[in-house]
């Protein structure tokens, strides 16, 4: 039998490990080779138990006994279990009132399934820069975009920090504009103690393999909180006979594993406050940004370079981020991009084929789109000088680990010279969005 | 006071599993459960490659692709085939579902002979399982594609297409977000190969969980109850 436990613990982390020769250069890396298998959720005794119930009832009664304990779990109204994170956003648009030919307000910086889901419910997708600090749908952008034809504005929780609902919120009230929350990366996370899914008129969520409430390796759902919306997508689904069905085996699993995602929750947590705790006495290294009263998920951490600090000011940013994350996979650590292009420039939406024939971006009077790539500098400015741990966080990450991952970004924090020197030895280093997009 | 409805496929809802199937499926699933498959996208690509490759051993088929639910496949079976928004195609024995969501996809159905069929179907049950082979071969005459719906088993929604033209399944792929080309390299088309450049995508990736016990169903299925 296969086991899901990693063989080999990592020794107890030390901060003698900061003054050793950098594992670039033949030191020894902070997490050895034989230490970096990526931890996932296992399969525990409950989830098998949960199994041998579920096994006995109708398929249908797992998935709404599933449904039920979640949405209560959110504290939203209604709720609908899907395959998938992009069929709840599918769901949750067509829910609200979009209709063909509608425009979506999406913030440019965000996973590509997000704008494809508005693509999905025939509408045309239209992208907002970022906010610098959260990185977040800018709010102060979303009324230049709002036109006629707007129906939706769609903010994304981007790695688990609540976006800017509040003001969103507000706008949307003002120009008669519904509010759908995109809570793919933000189980648990809330503002001002309401949960992500259960604030906006309507919300999708995923819950694949990579994200904090991963169920059976692929699922959704959908969240609305009025009974009209809710309806409204239930005879979406019985009008075009879309199968958008979760299989009862991933609700199952996810009866089991609400149990425990408060535990996994306060693991990460735990891991990420450490984390930028420690980054914050660093020159080159900061943590994510969470204002007041939002609470962040950290299905990612996404990591703010300052080269100026540094004494590095003078170096083009990206290519200082790009020394990094070599010195980074060489300690251990898989700091990375997560999106390298802003959605707009992803092919999709470049060439705008749709469902073929161009439809629906053929039902849009627009010349223009807005895709081209420089429309959204911030998003730009955040690719050259941030890079995203993605799964390091997650629970059951052990203590030791997290505090090796310290270690190693303070390692490289003392070694400005040898990142000058890698800057200057790879000089053909090109800006992410210049690079052909990637989805993750 | 606010309440949650299950939703059900509009044409198909889901039979409940008869206790005569209990021990096949309990076996089907304790032995996945054991396998080691849990929930890692990546890890877990083996399953989806080993279902894969049974259906295409069952279906003679070079190229085979997977999807969470029937509609799925339908989709990517048409799309794969440039039968896209705008088009005709021709289905024999089209249910009320395949209207309604080929009417969705903007593709206009007609009764004209002369028109290719879309697609041939089969429905794979814990019945007709043991002759899969015997049915399969009834099937396989000339379809460009065959849309197998595993759904019955009662794992959940899971359905496959099988086809010989390699075209017909790169298109398929693209049309699902994380398929073959991008769950290996996370790179998004190319620009150098414009043919095949992705428009309208869709999560119509199968669990592996899901995909472990349709592949082990389909690799017992000459078996009986008592290994």
């Amino acid at each position: 039998m296969k086991t899901d436990f990693i063989r080999k613990p990592l020794s107890l982390p030390s901060e003698a490990w900061i003054n050793e020769q950098l594992a670039y250069y033949g030191g020894p890396a902070v997490i050895p080779e034989d230490s970096r298998k990526t931890t996932f959720p296992s399969i525990t005794k409950e989830d098998i138990v949960q199994m041998l119930v579920s096994i006995q009832q109708s398929p249908e009664e797992v998935i709404h006994e599933f449904t039920e304990k979640y949405r209560g779990y959110v504290g939203a109204n209604y709720a609908i279990a899907t395959a998938s994170g992009t069929s709840s956003l599918h769901l949750a648009l067509v829910g609200v009132g979009v209709q063909p030919g509608d425009e979506v307000i999406v913030p440019a910086f965000t996973f590509i399934a997000t704008a494809q889901a508005v693509v999905a419910a025939k509408a045309i997708p239209v992208f907002v820069d970022i906010d610098p600090l959260t990185y977040n749908l800018n709010p102060a952008l979303v009324e230049q975009a709002i036109t006629a034809r707007t129906k939706v504005i769609m903010p994304v929780h981007v790695h688990g920090l609540p976006a800017d609902l509040a003001q969103l919120r507000a706008l949307a009230d003002k120009h008669h504009l519904r509010l759908v929350e995109d809570a793919s990366h933000a189980h648990s996370a809330s503002i001002g103690g309401q949960l992500c899914g259960s604030i906006g008129d309507g919300a999708g969520q995923s819950l694949m393999a990579d994200k904090n409430f991963p169920v059976g390796g692929e699922g959704g759902i959908a969240f609305f909180k009025e009974r009209v919306d809710y309806e409204r997508a239930l005879t979406f689904l019985h009008e075009t006979g879309i199968d958008y069905r979760m299989s009862w085996i991933a609700a199952a699993f996810g009866i089991s594993q609400l149990e425990r995602l408060p535990y996994y929750d306060a693991i990460r947590a735990r891991n990420a406050s450490y984390l930028t705790n420690i980054l914050a006495q660093t020159r080159l290294f900061k943590g994510p940004y969470v204002p007041e009263g939002h609470k962040h998920s950290y299905n990612m951490y996404r990591i703010k370079l300052d080269p100026e600090a540094a004494g590095l000011g003078d170096l083009p940013d990206y290519q200082v981020k790009e020394a990094i994350q070599e010195l980074a996979a060489s300690e251990g650590v898989f700091a990375r991009e997560w999106q390298n292009v802003p959605i707009p420039g992803h092919l999709p939406f470049q060439n705008r084929k749709g469902f073929g024939r161009g439809y629906p971006f053929t039902l849009s009077e627009r010349k223009d789109f807005g895709y081209h790539i420089d429309h959204f500098p911030e998003t730009l400015k955040m690719l050259r000088s941030t890079l995203t741990i993605c799964r390091e966080l997650r629970s059951p990450i052990e203590y030791e680990r997290i505090a090796a991952y310290a270690l190693a970004f303070q390692k490289i924090d003392a070694n400005p010279s040898i990142i000058r020197e890698l800057v200057l030895k790879n000089t053909a280093a090109k800006k992410s969005y210049e690079r052909d997009a990637r989805l993750g | 006071m606010a309440h949650t409805t299950i939703i059900t496929a509009p044409e198909k809802v889901t039979p409940i599993i008869k206790k005569e199937q209990y021990f096949s499926l309990s076996f089907v699933l304790s032995r996945v459960l054991n396998s080691g498959v849990i929930m890692s996208i990546e890890k877990n690509e083996n399953e989806l490659k080993g279902l894969e490759k049974s259906i295409g051993k069952l279906t003679q088929s070079k190229y085979v692709s997977l999807f969470n639910s029937y509609t799925g496949a339908v989709h990517a079976a048409l799309w794969g085939q440039d039968i896209v928004h705008g088009s005709l195609t021709r289905l024999e024995g089209a249910s009320e579902q395949d209207q309604r969501f080929l009417n969705w996809l903007g593709v206009g159905l007609v009764t004209d002979a002369e028109v290719e069929q879309g697609f041939e179907k089969v429905s794979v049950t814990w019945d007709n399982l043991p002759l899969l082979e015997h049915e399969l071969q009834q099937k396989l005459q000339q379809p460009p594609v065959l849309v197998l719906d595993f759904t019955e088993l009662g794992f959940g929604p899971c359905a496959a297409i099988a086809a010989n033209d390699e075209s017909v399944w790169t298109k398929a792929e693209r049309l699902k977000i994380f398929g073959a080309f991008d769950l290996k390299t996370m790179w998004t088309q190319e620009e150098s190969e414009p043919d095949i450049q992705p428009g309208a995508q869709f999560n119509y990736r199968l669990s592996p969980l899901v995909a472990a016990c349709v592949k082990l169903s389909l690799l017992r299925r000459n078996s009986s109850h008592e290994d």
